[in-house]
């Protein structure tokens, strides 16, 4: 075996694929046409992988997707092992239902980027759209494990109702974000965007940047919560992400709340101190 | 054999398997962190009557600690498996969590075996303690006055050996002190290894049982007490005037026999007039470590 399984998107690119069972473990024993006939959606019917994408080389545990993945929903989703990567921009859904193994977009991804995600890490380049690591519709928890590192931004509602697990945004945080979260961390390097942590349970919303807690928050103390070190610490040596030192040392701003619901969640702010 | 015109003994140190466990206390200042495994290891000498042996392995660099900060390793030993987790339970509840700004960590992350050790501490928050998984290891949070406790849910157990051992056999108290001195300066700090008495250095070695109480499961050692060579059949030759032991416990007999041998090397000179070991005539466990074999192992 060498190298990574590589499928390439192939015909019109404007209309939308779905790949959600296209993981290592689902190629794993398949010879070429077998993969070639895996069923998939594209433009909302079914058809055989090969319609929509080229396989490219590669015979190795591990798969890529490269080419116009801008409408391509679902890459990595339902992984279990193994590494998916994808040259982004890639569609809705990306690792939905992870339960283990690495997805790695490098740009950005759509919207519902690790929704159910329950095990394994999602690493992605550029920015997210809405409900990263949150809940599908309808769905009464958001991400139950794992780790979501997003180096870029997200948008709105990132972490919604997820149970637990790790959501680390660089960049900005759109508004909602740990929207009635359960429990479960999100870390926002930067500023989180209005009505972060709404009905928040017992969630831990963590912000180095500007971020105005809901009126149903009480200020409870200024101090240096170990958990926010460890975790800091442990991104930054996971992850490679540029945390400084005055973070990992500094006191941060504890708000307890949501009051309005069970009121055991936190927003932690960075002090500047 | 004599290494600087010291006798080794053609003996073997008789050692046992014992259940360890390694914690890790970091705090804002390597001070703290010391005081906490200080406490946290206090009492701790000997199995006989402390239940476990606990010593300070080594400081730790912030590099080298989860969280970045200044820390310090402990190695604990028992001897039933069950003891380990009660003795890392009252230990460091009553010894790390109250010391300010320390956290508490696992040092033995890929054993197996795990104890459930912050599970169990978690209840002092009484009912307000909340967890917090990262990168696969769950670590609950529990309110104290300063702010938070940080301990590890689960402690890894592993089995390695206890009562590795030497014994310095000197012309007077201050040579053998000196020597043993010596030995220790040597043997500590180093990873994997543990010197559970006072200094690293016990002046009183005990045979198992005892003569007149069936209920002590040790007593004094009198073959080797200079007091009483008149009295009983001894085991120092002419000229000795006192000794010391130097216990050690180690993850495994690789470094124990560094150790050791590093000890006994460094005991020997001017004044040390020979190097023995506690043997028991199998009476204590299944290791044997032949004192003439580690003084020659190369390092």
């Amino acid at each position: 075996m060498s190298g990574s399984r590589v499928l390439r998107r192939v015909g019109d690119g404007g209309i939308g694929a779905d790949v959600s069972a296209i993981t290592p473990e689902r190629l794993a024993g398949l010879d070429e046409d077998g993969i070639r006939d895996i069923p998939i959606l594209v433009g909302g019917r079914t058809a055989p992988l090969g319609r929509a994408f080229a396989l490219e080389g590669g015979s190795g545990p591990d798969v890529s997707f490269v080419g116009d993945l801008a409408r391509v929903d679902g890459i990595g989703a339902e992984l279990t092992g193994g590494t998916v990567r994808a040259d982004g921009p890639v569609g809705d859904r990306a690792g939905a239902s992870m339960r283990g193994g690495r997805l790695i977009v490098e740009g950005d991804v759509g919207h519902d980027l690790g929704i159910g995600m329950s095990g394994g890490a999602l690493m992605v380049t550029g920015d997210a759209g809405d409900r990263a690591g949150g809940a599908g519709p309808g769905a009464s928890r958001g991400m139950t494990g794992g780790e979501i590192l997003v180096r870029g931004s997200c948008g709105a509602e990132a972490g919604a109702r997820a149970r637990r697990g790790v959501i680390c945004i660089a960049g900005q945080a759109g508004a909602r974000t740990g929207h009635e979260i359960l429990a479960g961390t999100v870390v926002v390097l930067g500023s989180a965007g209005p009505e972060a942590g709404r009905r928040n349970r017992r969630g831990s919303l963590v912000v180095l940047g500007r971020v105005e807690p809901p009126v149903a928050y009480r200020w409870a103390c200024t101090y240096r919560p170990p958990h926010v070190r460890l975790l800091l610490a442990y991104l930054r040596r996971r992850y490679r992400l540029e945390i400084d030192d005055r973070h990992l040392d500094g006191r941060y701003r504890r708000y307890a709340g949501d009051l309005g619901a069970l009121g055991r969640g936190e927003i932690l702010v960075w002090d500047g101190s | 054999m004599h290494i600087q015109g010291t006798l080794i003994e053609d003996t073997y140190a008789e050692a046992f398997t014992g259940h360890f466990a390694r914690v890790v206390i970091t705090a804002d200042s390597a001070r703290w962190a010391l005081e906490a495994a200080a406490a946290m290891t206090g009492f701790a000498t000997s199995i006989i009557g402390c239940q476990v042996e606990a010593a300070l392995e080594r400081e730790l660099s912030p590099a080298e600690t989860p969280d970045r900060r200044p820390g310090a390793s402990a190695l604990l030993m028992t001897l039933p498996r069950g003891d380990l987790e009660r003795r890392l339970i009252e230990r460091i509840g009553q010894a790390v969590l109250t010391c300010p700004t320390t956290a508490c960590f696992d040092g033995l992350p890929d054993a197996a075996d795990r104890l459930s050790v912050g599970r169990a501490i978690r209840h002092f928050g009484d009912g307000y303690q909340s967890s917090k998984i990262v990168g696969g290891r769950r670590f609950w949070r529990i309110p104290v006055m300063e702010g938070e406790f940080l301990v590890e849910d689960t402690f890894g157990r592993v089995t390695g050996i206890g009562g590795g051992n030497f014994l310095i056999l000197a012309e007077d108290g201050a040579a053998g002190l000196a020597a043993a001195e010596r030995a220790v300066r040597q043997m500590f700090p180093a990873e994997g290894v543990i010197l559970p008495f006072p200094g690293g250095i016990c002046r009183a070695g005990s045979k198992v049982g005892a003569r007149r109480s069936s209920a002590m499961i040790a007593s004094t050692n009198e073959r080797y007490c200079p007091t009483l060579r008149a009295m009983v059949p001894t085991a120092l030759p002419e000229g000795v005037s006192a000794v010391f032991e130097i216990v050690a416990n180690g993850l495994d007999p690789e470094r124990l026999r560094a150790a050791l041998r590093r000890g006994v090397i460094a005991a020997c000179g001017p004044g040390v007039l020979a190097i023995s070991a506690g043997n028991y005539g199998g009476a204590l466990g299944r290791h044997r470590l032949p004192l003439r074999e580690i003084a020659v192992q190369p390092s």
